[in-house]
């Protein structure tokens, strides 16, 4: 027959003795992770800030978003990345020529969903 | 003082997060195989659609843009459950994780004057953070608790809170309570309760402490109190079992995966039996392996996987299958493993299991009790004899139909949200 025991505390597995202090980027990465979302970046909106298609962003929602933060914002149905500018009205700026200023009106089914604090770029 | 916070809508508000235009507009999501209605928006509970609506009913309306429906997502749900609690955890001395969408929070030590205020807090701050709409109820029991945080969802002017402190406010609450909205009342009594003349909460605690013992026996009786005030409903997970391990040492090593999943689905199948034994279920599913360590000239691999289940179950297809879900990860061929086994974690009663088929795919539901009192009546004999197919074969059909899944946002790196 099979053996059976009520462990209580866990099973000893030989790696534990190996984890130790090694870095832990989802540590110094991620400060609030009930808070943290990922996004791909589709696009080219945000090049000049050196943000391209297919980056990682991390996306902290615990964040109050400040005048030139970078965010992640719901606008007319779609996500959309854009630095925010408060002053003198509420402005999404992209970081590239090629695309215009947001100007976010009345009206408009609005909303900033998280403030980005890193970018993960693939290189290789 | 005793809180529960109840996520509002909770598999609804979940798709939401990531799709902040169905805001005020009519959702659904659907239970495992898109069989019927397992949660609601305010908007499509005013378009009178119930709880446990079959699919094929409301159909039309999805065709015609009217309502939108999901697929439940449970691995989306389950990490935005996990979330919710882990801001309550570092808010309050302790929490008792009821279901996927409810807890109840512990207050001692904290002035009752700040316990308002700091539910407000946590109400804004769970909005904010992960996106999830909760209310709370403060009361001095848990089932007026749970009576409170009705309250709390159903009048806006509470903002998400609703505090039972004095007397007044208590009877008021039991009046305005329907009996069968009570805790611990079910379906099953309710009828009973109609035919006795008890109509409300309220009634219910006219009735003279002999008559509801006689009747109802200890349970009632516990309702009864906890109705008014005098707290008697323990935590309940503590005199359970924490986890169930079923594991063993093979004669000889084993190499190849088929044989593998064999032990592993049987090991699988025991825990499941005891979890129904012990009238629990379990919401983590773990599977470890372990090479010969005591053989110098092999290479060694001792790896261990959990898997979260959607919903806390018991039953030997879901323990079952996702103990062989797991095994398919850690496995890898080339090594001799010489001991496995399957640890059933997070383990809760099964009548506090809420979400999808338990309470609502009834018919499902019923299926898979059946299945497992018939497999549970022939396995006592002493022999394993009966077994589902993938403990044979070592394969695990997985034919699950989701038709309108939503993306795993926060669990599979390949469908985060796109950012334009």
């Amino acid at each position: 027959m099979m053996a059976q025991e009520g462990i209580h505390a866990g099973f000893p597995s030989p790696a534990t003795d190996y984890m130790t202090q090694a870095i832990d980027l989802n540590k110094e990465l991620v400060r609030h992770p009930a808070a943290t979302f990922y996004g791909r970046v589709v696009g080219d909106s945000m090049i000049d800030a050196g943000v391209d298609e297919g980056d990682i962003l991390v996306i902290d929602r615990s964040l109050d978003p400040r005048d030139g933060d970078m965010a992640v914002c719901f606008i007319n149905g779609e996500f959309t990345l854009k630095y925010l500018k408060f002053r003198p009205h509420l402005e999404l700026l992209p970081a590239n020529d090629r695309y215009p200023a947001i100007v976010v009106r009345e009206g408009d089914d609005f909303k900033i969903w998280g403030v980005v604090t890193y970018v993960i770029k693939k290189v290789r | 003082m005793i809180a529960l916070v109840d996520c509002n809508n909770f598999f609804v508000s979940c798709e939401r997060v990531f799709r902040p235009d169905l805001e005020g507009k009519a959702v659904v999501v659907l239970s495992n195989n898109d069989g019927c209605v397992v949660s609601r928006s305010n908007e499509s509970k005013a378009m009178g659609i119930r709880m446990g609506t079959p699919f094929f009913q409301i159909r039309h309306l999805v065709d015609n843009g009217s309502l939108k429906a999901y697929s439940s997502n449970y691995a989306l749900y389950g990490d935005l459950s996990d979330r919710v609690m882990s801001i309550l955890a570092d808010t309050v001395p302790r929490i008792e994780v009821y279901s996927i969408d409810e807890a109840y929070l512990h207050l001692e030590g904290i002035p009752d004057e700040k316990i308002p205020v700091m539910c407000r807090e946590l109400v804004v701050k769970i909005r904010k953070w992960v996106g999830i709409p909760v209310s709370v109820g403060l009361a001095p029991t848990k089932t007026l608790a749970k009576i409170s945080s009705h309250f709390a969802k159903r009048h806006k002017g509470y903002r998400g809170v609703c505090m039972m402190d004095t007397e007044e406010k208590m009877l008021k609450a039991l009046k305005l309570t329907p009996i069968d909205e009570v805790w611990g009342i079910g379906r099953k009594l309710a009828p009973k309760m109609k035919d006795w003349g008890i109509a409300t909460a309220y009634d219910f605690v006219q009735r003279p402490e002999e008559w509801v013992s006689s009747r109802l026996g200890v349970n009632g009786l516990r309702t009864w109190k906890e109705l008014q005030g005098i707290e008697c409903i323990e935590e309940e997970n503590e005199q359970r079992r924490k986890t169930i391990c079923t594991s063993r040492s093979f004669a000889d090593m084993i190499e190849d995966e088929q044989e593998l999943s064999l032990r592993v689905s049987d090991f699988a199948a025991v825990c499941a039996q005891k979890l129904r034994k012990e009238g629990s279920a379990a919401g983590l599913v773990t599977v470890f392996l372990y090479t010969n360590r005591f053989r110098d000239d092999l290479v060694q691999y001792f790896p261990s996987l959990s898997l979260k289940l959607g919903v806390a179950a018991n039953s030997t297809h879901d323990i079952v299958g996702t103990a062989l879900k797991a095994l398919k990860l850690i496995y890898r061929s080339g090594y001799k493993y010489k001991k496995a086994g399957v640890i059933v974690s997070d383990i809760v009663p099964s009548d506090s299991v809420q979400g999808s088929l338990f309470d609502f795919d009834e018919e499902l539901r019923q299926k898979m009790d059946r299945l497992s009192a018939v497999m549970d009546e022939v396995n006592s004999s002493g022999t394993s004899v009966l077994r589902l197919a993938s403990q044979r074969s070592g394969h695990y059909a997985d034919g699950i139909r989701s038709e309108f899944r939503s993306p795993l946002y926060t669990t599979s790196l390949d469908e985060i949200i796109e950012v334009h």
